[in-house]
């Protein structure tokens, strides 16, 4: 509603209420309910419009980001388009999932090979004539060992990130629906000062209920925190 | 009384990836009598059938979460003593009190590296 329809409005209604006349014309009736109803059913113009307009820029901006990670696609990870962001990201989670496996399954290997050298080394005549080079190549297995071990802890990212991924579309569609039901509630419009009507409206909001909320937000804690309620519980 | 290390550990995980680490770790700290499962569920079906002495799982799991596993197995009496640790990259307050309320035995946020696990193994089960 724009200035002027504001203050004619607010006129309309003083007028109303000093007159002294008992009955109110049906035509007077009609003009107020017309001005609520524009109100309730998001008709804004001018200045009002301009602050839903900067909503719908969001809106729009949050789709486009939406559209150029679906349309992102390394040649390497697949020749075709994927579908949707969701299946890209969960091909970044298996093809995560797939190297993780890789650098597992070599670790495994090596695990194996330092096993037999330490076997080989204690039957050899090395062991019982050179006890200070023994002690020495059992070290070196035993550091190359525990290399393997930090190998494998790293992999723990792996898991994590899969994770995070999943949180991050989580929060993306939650926003994006929020924004878009904003958008659908004030019925902005592409036409400035035309209203949406209440099916369109309906089918919009069915549209952005089918996006996805997030779980409920909370304050990861870290594992020191987590100790002392331990501590403090058990 | 000194841990006996062929002891049997359940590794729960629905991510493979993460059952392989948490075996591996394991099997670093001298531990290699291992068994897994992908969720709460199969997990529930193993402890009915064999002798578990220790449990180490995740959390977020599809059919059947940590937290229910965990429910299930202290709902019979037969196993309210096995130790259990919970696995998660969940470091929210209130799962913490309601894993204690169920019944775990220690926590363990992830990312972890095998000092950690150790540390909370001789927590749980004693030194080793």
């Amino acid at each position: 509603m724009t200035k002027d329809q504001k203050e004619n409005f607010q006129a309309h209604l003083d007028r109303l209420a000093s007159s002294k006349e008992e009955m109110v014309p049906i035509s007077e009736v009609r003009q107020i309910i017309d001005a609520v109803r524009d109100m309730f059913e998001g008709n804004f113009q001018g200045e009002d419009l301009s602050m839903l307009g900067e909503l719908g820029e969001l809106a729009r901006a949050i789709n486009r980001a939406r559209k150029e990670l679906r349309e992102f696609s390394p040649q390497a990870l697949n020749d075709e388009h994927l579908p949707n962001a969701s299946e890209q990201l969960d091909t970044i989670i298996k093809t995560t999932e797939q190297a993780t496996g890789k650098i597992m399954d070599n670790c495994e290997r090596l695990g194996g090979i330092h096993e037999r050298l330490k076997e080989r080394i204690a039957g050899s005549e090395i062991a019982a004539s050179d006890p200070d080079l023994l002690a020495s190549l059992d070290d070196a297995v035993s550091e190359s060992q525990a290399y393997i071990t930090e190998i494998f802890e790293a992999c723990n990212f792996q898991d994590l990130t899969g994770q995070r991924i999943q949180k991050i579309v989580k929060t993306l569609r939650e926003v994006e629906r929020q924004v878009l039901r904003m958008v659908i509630v004030f019925g902005l419009n592409k036409e400035k000062g035309k209203s949406l009507d209440s099916e369109t409206k309906e089918k919009m909001m069915n549209d952005a209920e089918l996006l996805n909320g997030p779980a409920l937000p909370g304050q990861s804690m870290e594992q020191e925190d987590i100790d002392d309620i331990l501590d403090k519980l058990l | 009384m000194a841990v006996n290390k062929n002891m049997r550990i359940l590794v729960v995980d629905d991510f493979q990836t993460m059952r392989r680490i948490v075996i591996n770790l394991l099997k670093q700290l001298g531990f290699g009598n291992v068994t897994e499962a992908g969720d709460g569920q199969q997990a529930l079906d193993k402890v009915k059938n064999e002798q578990i002495d220790l449990i180490i799982s995740d959390w977020n799991m599809p059919n059947m979460t940590g937290i229910e596993f965990l429910r299930g197995i202290r709902a019979d009496e037969r196993n309210k003593a096995i130790p259990f640790i919970m696995v998660t990259a969940e470091g929210k307050k209130e799962n913490v009190i309601a894993a204690v309320q169920a019944g775990v035995n220690n926590y363990i946020v992830k990312p972890f590296n095998a000092a950690t696990l150790k540390e909370k193994m001789i927590k749980v089960i004693g030194e080793f």
